[in-house]
């Protein structure tokens, strides 16, 4: 336990705790909406933040959310109004997302080092102005989530039922990918853009194997997804490893398990 | 001003018409729907009756005409928990969806209660009234991907039921639905209707088993007939002309009468 001696271990460790946490919850209805792509693509919008933020001199943290919320809104117009499919959409703007970001850092000549700890995760980046920005966003996302998580369950199960029975089932859907824009943006600290979809998504969909009510789905997706952090970091601080790659393959082990467990 | 008294009817249909692009899929529908009505809606394939349950229900909007609920427009309408909605789709959900039973009855609720608020006493009573009102109240802890076509069939019910609905609209429920199912299924409704006395709406194949249940019934095939006496019916033999109806139900159903 000297690790927690470390306050960069700490905050690393409270910022990844609270990320799983919402992580998890917010995966949950985007896997069930078969909207986990959309997890890929609002990470590399977030990297456009930071490249704005490394190159402009701005808090990089801030500026990915800002980014990553804006795209979120976009991926919804655009998917609404014209006639193209969700997953095209994604994939369009996940790539172009991706040039913008490496254009934007090569322009402004910050290819560096800190660059390719917002792509993979780091524990030691994690600042205590981070750490203030993650609680902030992260506790209003939170608050956002289980405030409606019965009406986004529903419309998940059916959208149409719901949006008949009353629910405001075009403000919720916003709602939700503004939250998940929030969640990831604030993820790339700990997590990084290229893995943080992992984060996401995989949780939830080990959870799925158990078959499971809905509750006991949520429960163990956040099982899962505070194991998998707070032993990828661990991981992580022992052999000197991006904290992302430590997180995700040991959230891959628990999915791989899950499998099995659960085989037929 | 007008004095004389009047119902209010749940649904006013006037002049409604849809197209997409240059095809007409219905043309200049009028009806009304009362409170405690029990009718059935009959029509081929293609022939727009799931288009006009939509567009009752807000999912599609009219290229013209004009939907009162309550007497309000439908944007107006904010009372959406009185209507309890079956979808066609209803006996093919997800398999792996997590959801038990009582998970999904109890969203049936969810429109009517606050933000933050867990069930209420209420709430649940609710829930297990419409699980018992549909006989699945042993299935409750049961995950929905493992039922059978007509225990989802009732699950979906049940929780169109838990919102203490005023009218249900049902769109063909009986899809992939075995034959005891579907006669059990039309008794409950009736049941429904007689003794809870709420509206019934739906859309069937299947009028020789349930004619002498209902109190009218609509064709659709782009233009709406009406007949408030579906005894007679099939009598009506420009019925079968105009609209193409099944000719053997119609053969079927003339025998029994």
């Amino acid at each position: 336990m000297e690790m927690f001696e470390y306050e960069f271990m700490q905050r690393a460790f409270i910022a990844g705790i609270l990320i799983a946490t919402l992580a998890s919850l917010s995966g949950t209805f985007v896997v069930l909406r078969r909207y986990s792509l959309i997890s890929e693509t609002l990470a590399h919008s977030a990297l456009v933040g930071v490249a704005v933020g490394l190159v402009a001199g701005y808090n990089p943290l801030w500026v990915a959310v800002v980014v990553a919320v804006l795209s979120a809104w976009l991926i919804e117009y655009l998917r609404s109004s014209f006639a193209l499919y969700a997953d095209a959409v994604l994939s369009i703007l996940l790539s172009g997302s991706l040039a913008l970001a490496v254009i934007i850092v090569s322009l402004g000549g910050a290819f560096n080092n800190s660059l390719f700890s917002y792509l993979f995760g780091s524990i030691l980046s994690v600042s205590e102005s981070d750490l203030v920005t993650i609680v902030i966003f992260g506790s209003i996302s939170l608050f956002l989530l289980l405030l409606f998580s019965k009406e986004l369950y529903f419309i998940a199960y059916d959208e149409e039922v719901a949006q008949t029975s009353g629910i405001k089932v075009k403000f919720l859907n916003f709602l939700l990918v503004t939250v998940v824009a929030i969640i990831i943006a604030l993820s790339i600290r700990v997590v990084g853009s290229l893995l943080i979809g992992a984060l996401m998504v995989i949780p939830t969909v080990a959870a799925l194997q158990f078959r499971v009510g809905f509750k006991k789905t949520m429960l163990l997706s956040l099982v899962f997804a505070l194991f998998s952090v707070v032993f990828g970091m661990t991981l992580s601080y022992h052999f000197s490893l991006p904290s992302g790659a430590t997180i995700v393959l040991s959230v891959i082990a628990l999915f791989v398990i899950s499998l099995l467990i659960n085989k037929k | 001003m007008q004095v004389k008294e009047f119902r209010v009817p749940i649904f006013d249909v006037k002049g409604l018409s849809f197209h997409v692009g240059e095809q007409t899929i219905l043309q200049n529908i009028n009806f009304q729907i009362y409170n405690g009505e029990y009718i059935a809606i009959i029509g081929p394939n293609g022939g727009g009756k799931t288009t006009l349950i939509r567009m009752l229900l807000g999912l599609q909007k009219p290229s013209s005409g004009e939907i009162r609920l309550y007497g309000k427009k439908l944007s107006e309408f904010k009372e959406w928990y009185k209507i309890g909605y079956v979808p066609q789709r209803a006996a093919h959900v997800d398999a792996n969806f997590p959801a038990t039973v009582e998970d999904i009855v109890n969203m049936g609720r969810v429109a009517r209660r606050g933000f933050f608020a867990g069930m209420s006493k209420e709430d649940r009573v609710k829930v297990e009234d419409a699980m018992i009102k549909m006989d699945i109240l042993d299935l409750r802890e049961r995950m929905v991907g493992t039922l059978s076509g007509g225990q989802r069939q009732r699950v979906m019910i049940a929780r169109a039921l838990a919102s203490s609905p005023e009218i249900l609209i049902l769109d063909e429920p009986n899809t992939g639905v075995d034959v005891v199912s579907q006669q059990r299924f039309y008794k409950l409704l009736a049941k429904l209707n007689k003794e809870e006395g709420i509206t019934i709406l739906f859309i069937t194949h299947d009028i020789g088993v349930i004619a002498d249940d209902i109190g009218r019934l609509f064709t659709i095939n782009q233009k709406a007939t009406i007949c408030n006496d579906p005894k007679k019916v099939l009598s009506c033999e420009e019925m079968s002309e105009l609209y193409g109806i099944d000719a053997h139900l119609l053969h079927n159903h003339k025998h029994e009468h």
